[in-house]
């Protein structure tokens, strides 16, 4: 239905339209069940029930650091420089990783070791530069710098991300039966 | 879906847990409670659980250690277990052991903020010596 309005004017005519639905003829029955509605709060009690079914739901949450994630073998966190079996270190000081880093991030000085082997002196590597996108551990021709399954080495302070060589050998030696066998479960692909 | 299963698992979490006692001192440490079939314990005294009925990422957890208390770390995991609990492998350490090196050392938890805490410093000779007067010496 559609009412129109004239509106006095000397040039034109305007019309308006109703454009929301016509309200309905209220009924007893009506009446009487939006009065229930309210009278036993059915809305609110619907609602409960949603809250206590999904209070009994298993949670899609995960409960750390109970539980924890799924991370893939080929997982980029905390650097380590690993050591061949025998127990000498694998880094030859060649720098490969020095200058692939897009973040610049390592630094290595080398010098020649009393037995006349090459190795380095300095191997600093700034974890706050690093942006943890793995190209050293590509660029490596021995398998010396990995990045390692760690990712919980969240520090207080800036210096202690400051890492030297060290502790990079130190954590290759925490963590390489994780770091073997990651290496070890994805040769094929390498 | 019945109801009775789910009371039936209901009270065998509770027994595995420790009784009701138990159960309360297990939800105020974790917030959770759960059943599973416990797998290994390092020799650190964390113990390992899996259960298969809760999807991946819940179906494995670590319980910490006693010793540990309230002070529980995510990095307290140490590495062979730390693989099996971040499901790298399916093969737990008590099944597949890890490589030995004469060289590994302990696992350690994140020290920071602590007086064991990693301080970095240079692992070089200084290049420039300040000069020193002769007549001082």
């Amino acid at each position: 239905m559609v009412r129109h309005v004239f509106i006095n004017c000397v040039l034109c005519v305007h019309f308006t339209e109703q454009v929301h639905p016509e309200e309905g003829k209220l009924e007893w029955r009506e009446m009487t069940d939006r009065a229930a509605n309210t009278a036993f709060m059915i809305e609110l009690s619907k609602g409960l029930g949603i809250v206590m079914s999904h209070l009994f739901k298993e949670p899609a949450t995960i409960n750390y650091p109970f539980e924890k994630g799924p991370l893939s073998p080929r997982f980029r966190g905390e650097h380590a420089l690993r050591r061949y079996p025998s127990g000498e270190e694998r880094c030859i000081a060649c720098k490969l990783c020095e200058a692939i880093c897009p973040a610049q991030a390592i630094t290595i000085e080398a010098e020649t070791r009393a037995d006349g082997s090459r190795r380095t002196t300095r191997y600093d590597i700034d974890m706050t530069k690093c942006i943890y996108c793995g190209f050293c551990q590509e660029a490596c021709p021995v398998d010396a710098v990995v990045e390692g399954p760690n990712f919980e080495y969240s520090t207080e302070t800036h210096e202690e991300l400051i890492y030297n060589k060290e502790k990079l050998l130190e954590n290759g030696d925490r963590w390489e039966p994780e770091i073997a066998g990651n290496l070890q479960a994805d040769y094929l692909y390498r | 879906m019945s109801v009775l299963p789910k009371f039936r698992t209901f009270f065998k979490i509770i027994k595995e847990n420790g009784g009701v006692v138990g159960s309360f001192l297990k939800l105020y440490r974790t917030e959770e409670l759960k059943d599973g079939t416990l797998v290994g314990q390092d020799k650190y005294g964390h113990k390992y659980y899996e259960n298969k009925r809760y999807f991946i990422a819940r179906s494995r957890w670590v319980d910490y250690a006693d010793d540990v208390g309230m002070d529980y770390d995510g990095s307290q995991v140490p590495p062979e277990w730390h693989r099996w609990l971040h499901y790298m492998t399916d093969d737990p350490p008590t099944k597949v052991p890890p490589v030995t090196r004469k060289y590994i050392l302990d696992h350690i938890e994140n020290r920071t903020g602590t007086h064991e805490q990693y301080v970095p410093y240079s692992t070089t000779k200084p290049k420039v010596h300040a000069w020193q007067s002769p007549r001082a010496n």
